[in-house]
């Protein structure tokens, strides 16, 4: 099922694309009604909603139907915190972000999968922590840029799904208490995903019987602008053999940063050997 | 096989354009991105030629060998300690008041006009930012 709503996703944003006509920065859609072509609980379509039309990452939305699914289409710019977190010595990758629904799909299969925790590493605006407070699973969202954690810190009135102020290679996962987590790790593998992820790896390795029940996700890349990974895996081969993981499932979502791209993006499920 | 005439022939086409390329940085003080690039680039052609006509030409006295020493001296002389500097110089500062230009403007609501006007600046920004890393790139191979 999750499947099928991924590739409905891939083939909205596809018709999406072939209609928009703005000029904004950064654009999604969601849908907004639960249909057969995107079976989703209509409580949940509405959080995903409200996250966005608060979110002030968005100054404009609209109504349109999008093939047979009446959406709403909301245009976005995130210049200012692009041009924040490059002034940061320790971000690994400017802030963009996934789409609403690509985070809420992303999630609902980590929670199909059996994790009870989602971890947001580099979370920008924290949305992907926000779909796993949705979905009732334990949501933490690490971000070292104050600028976004402050924008985090106002939308999580909704839904708390505490925003951590930190650089997420020093953070001390222990204080967390985790059980069954799930990281997804923001940044492709060659925009200094590798380095964030690895430092991130390493802290959870160091904690007493975690490391044998974390999920990792990683967002991948099929794009030639990037060098590929000698072991694929869109550019995280490498480093899913080097820690002795193994990937379980990818499934493809859109992204801002895939927008004008035909290859959407590959978000690599990977659990320990 | 190519003689070394038609050889000496394309040297100097490409020395003329780098010499226009250079002539007009020294003229302007806001080189757009893609006269930065084109000219960069125009120098590492010249330059490459240059290291490879001299292995082939190095034994066999020749006019060939006076002009590619006259250019060499002239990459080194006017682009390398000149022009060179004054680009990287020119960058820094256009990226650092772009930078100054957004961030006091971040301030209050905005229409929709002025985000995607101001989008264009910002995306400005990133192709400077872009082209100095080009740059210092080639700062370090000298």
């Amino acid at each position: 099922m999750i499947e099928k709503l991924a590739k409905n996703l891939v083939n909205l944003k596809k018709e999406f694309v072939s209609l928009y006509e703005g000029h904004s920065q950064i654009q999604e859609v969601i849908p907004i009604s639960i249909s057969e072509l995107f079976p989703i609980e209509q409580q949940d379509l509405e959080l995903l909603h409200q996250f966005t039309a608060k979110n002030p990452i968005y100054y404009n939305s609209y109504e349109k139907v999008i093939g047979c699914t009446p959406c709403i289409v909301y245009e976005g710019d995130i210049n200012k915190y692009w041009l924040s977190s490059i002034q940061h010595g320790s971000s690994h990758a400017p802030f963009s972000p996934t789409w609403m629904m690509s985070a809420y799909v992303g999630t609902l299969l980590a929670k199909e999968l059996g994790y009870s925790e989602v971890i947001d590493i580099g979370s920008g605006d924290g949305r992907i922590a926000f779909c796993g407070k949705v979905l009732d699973m334990e949501s933490y969202s690490v971000e070292i840029d104050d600028m976004l954690v402050d924008l985090q810190k106002f939308l999580c009135i909704t839904l708390d799904y505490n925003p951590l102020c930190s650089d997420a290679g020093m953070f001390d996962y222990s204080s967390l208490n985790l059980k069954q987590p799930i990281f997804f790790i923001g940044g492709l593998a060659q925009m200094g995903g590798v380095s964030l992820a690895s430092e991130v790896i390493e802290k959870i390795n160091s904690i007493s019987d975690l490391w044998p029940n974390s999920g990792w996700v990683f967002a991948g890349t099929l794009s030639q602008k990037y060098a590929p990974d000698p072991k694929n895996e869109a550019g995280w081969g490498t480093l899913i053999e080097k820690n002795n993981l193994k990937s379980i499932q990818s499934i493809s979502l859109p992204a801002a940063w895939t927008f004008h791209e035909s290859d959407d993006t590959p978000y690599i499920f990977a659990q320990p050997n | 096989m190519t003689s070394t005439d038609d050889l000496s022939q394309m040297f100097d086409d490409e020395s003329l354009k780098l010499q226009n390329l250079i002539n007009l940085a020294d003229s302007k003080s806001d080189l757009s991105v893609h006269e930065i690039v084109e000219t960069y680039y125009q120098v590492m052609n010249v330059s490459s030629m240059s290291t490879l006509l001299k292995e082939q030409v190095e034994s066999q006295p020749n006019s060939l060998l006076d002009k590619i020493q006259v250019i060499d001296k002239f990459i080194s002389e006017q682009f390398n300690s000149n022009i060179h500097p004054q680009i990287m110089k020119t960058l820094s500062t256009s990226i650092q008041e772009t930078t100054e230009k957004l961030q006091s403007g971040n301030l209050g609501k905005k229409s929709k006009e002025e985000i995607e006007s101001e989008a264009k600046l910002f995306e400005e920004l990133r192709q400077k930012m872009s082209t100095r890393e080009f740059v210092e790139q080639y700062n370090k191979g000298l």
